[in-house]
């Protein structure tokens, strides 16, 4: 089951590769009634305790398949379902360190059956103060 | 399970020449997921009587548009458990799918083929054809008919029905409901049609469109359109205590629906607030299903 709000707990922590911590993940849930194909995304930017990350920093892992930011709009072919959420893969090397932290995201996504005046209308940035613990 | 004897029972169960209820799980958008599982909101219709469904594809199916052996056999097992039928199948052409481009119409056309196949495998009859749009009175892409007709043999193939929603601020007498029952009379299909969302008749507390002047529609204005619709939203958005929903007039609307003996489903679609409260949206359907039950003459 999801938590209520965009960012999700399940799932953050920091990313370890052998021996060395190159980053961290942040999940979160797509703010929608309906599942989108990655192309409908937006680059996202995500914010830890006032530094933001973006680009090329980001990946999104969505339906078991890595992203980079850049070829989001050709990913016409995965799809996030809305109930499932999508991993943010961030690279920080030594990662967070364990204790509180304030996350913040924007999530930007079109929705075509809308006047294209609010294609993004769905959209709406989120911030939560979350825990990691390793 | 055969889904077609699953469906020829509930027929047989339901009375000729009246419409029947169902629901849309898009009531339970801010439930399911959260704090109930898709057995849950068809437990939740089988309480009400409600035996006609509408998912929406993206989102409601585990893996789409590949689910899995075991999510299927899930599927047509809870159908039976709790007599539902697979009446819509909610789905999108994403037009703008592509940033600052528009979808092709071969595009188009693959995104149909994909949902057509789809929504016939897990045993739907209706789609809810939902057209990317261009403007503020939710004209559809330029290209519809041609990626529409190009789909009409696929969708004859697997006795679906493409159908665009007719929504408010969308009048029923418009230019753009002609163009659609003008593409139904010219081709002779009977794989497009439409469904008629029932807010276009909500009395109060519509949606403001800027520069548009927006009004009610009668229910006489669905007269000439129900032998193309396949299935409506029962839109509601506030259910009284006394039972009654005081902005869409369903005693006139289901009048005419019973006069002219139309017998497709209204799948009810609740847009209200606090569809996060867990309860909220369910107490609201019931409450909803009670008054149609009296309007249907299934009792006093």
């Amino acid at each position: 089951m999801l938590e209520r709000s965009i960012i999700q707990q399940r799932g953050f922590r920091n990313i370890v590769d052998g021996n060395d911590i190159t980053g961290f993940q942040v999940p979160i849930r797509l703010n929608y009634y309906r599942g989108v194909w990655m192309s409908q995304v937006r680059p996202i930017t995500v914010t830890v305790d006032g530094t933001t990350y973006e680009g090329d920093q980001i990946a999104w892992e969505v339906s078991g398949k890595t992203i980079a930011q850049k070829d989001l709009a050709d990913s016409t072919d995965i799809h996030w379902n809305s109930l499932d959420a999508a991993m943010l893969l961030v690279k920080k090397a030594g990662g967070l360190k364990p204790g509180i932290h304030d996350i913040e995201v924007f999530n930007e996504f079109s929705a075509s059956y809308l006047p294209p005046r609010l294609d993004l209308m769905f959209s709406r940035p989120e911030q939560r103060r979350m825990v990691l613990v390793r | 399970m055969n889904i077609y004897d699953h469906r020829k029972k509930l027929e047989r169960e339901r009375t000729k020449g009246v419409p029947y209820r169902g629901v849309s799980l898009y009531c339970y958008a801010e439930e399911l997921g959260f704090t109930m599982t898709l057995e849950d909101c068809l437990a939740d219709m089988y309480d009400m009587g409600a035996t006609g469904l509408e998912i929406l594809a993206n989102g409601h199916i585990e893996n789409y548009p590949n689910p899995g052996e075991e999510w299927l056999e899930n599927w047509f097992f809870l159908l039976e458990k709790y007599d539902i039928e697979p009446v819509e199948y909610g789905h999108w052409v994403d037009s703008r799918m592509i940033p600052e481009k528009q979808l092709s119409t071969k595009q188009s056309y693959e995104m149909l083929v994909r949902d057509i196949t789809l929504a016939s495998k897990l045993g739907f009859t209706v789609m809810r054809t939902k057209l990317g749009v261009v403007d503020e009175i939710l004209n559809p892409v330029p290209n519809w008919r041609e990626f529409i007709e190009m789909a009409l043999p696929v969708a004859e193939e697997h006795n679906v029905r493409m159908c665009p929603e007719l929504h408010q601020p969308t009048a029923l007498k418009s230019a753009m409901v002609d163009d659609y029952v003008e593409f139904i009379e010219k081709t002779g299909t009977k794989h497009f049609g439409l469904n008629i969302d029932l807010g276009v008749f909500q009395t109060a507390d519509r949606l403001e469109i800027p520069g548009y002047d927006d009004k009610p529609c009668q229910p006489e204005d669905m007269v000439d359109l129900l032998p193309y619709t396949y299935a409506c939203h029962a839109k509601f958005t506030h259910m009284t205590e006394d039972l009654e929903d005081p902005t869409h007039p369903y005693k006139e609307i289901l009048a005419v629906m019973i006069r002219e003996q139309w017998d497709g489903c209204l799948l009810s679609e609740y847009e209200g607030k606090n569809k996060d409260v867990p309860g909220y949206s369910s107490d609201q359907l019931r409450k909803q299903h009670v008054m149609m039950r009296k309007l249907l003459g299934e009792i006093d």
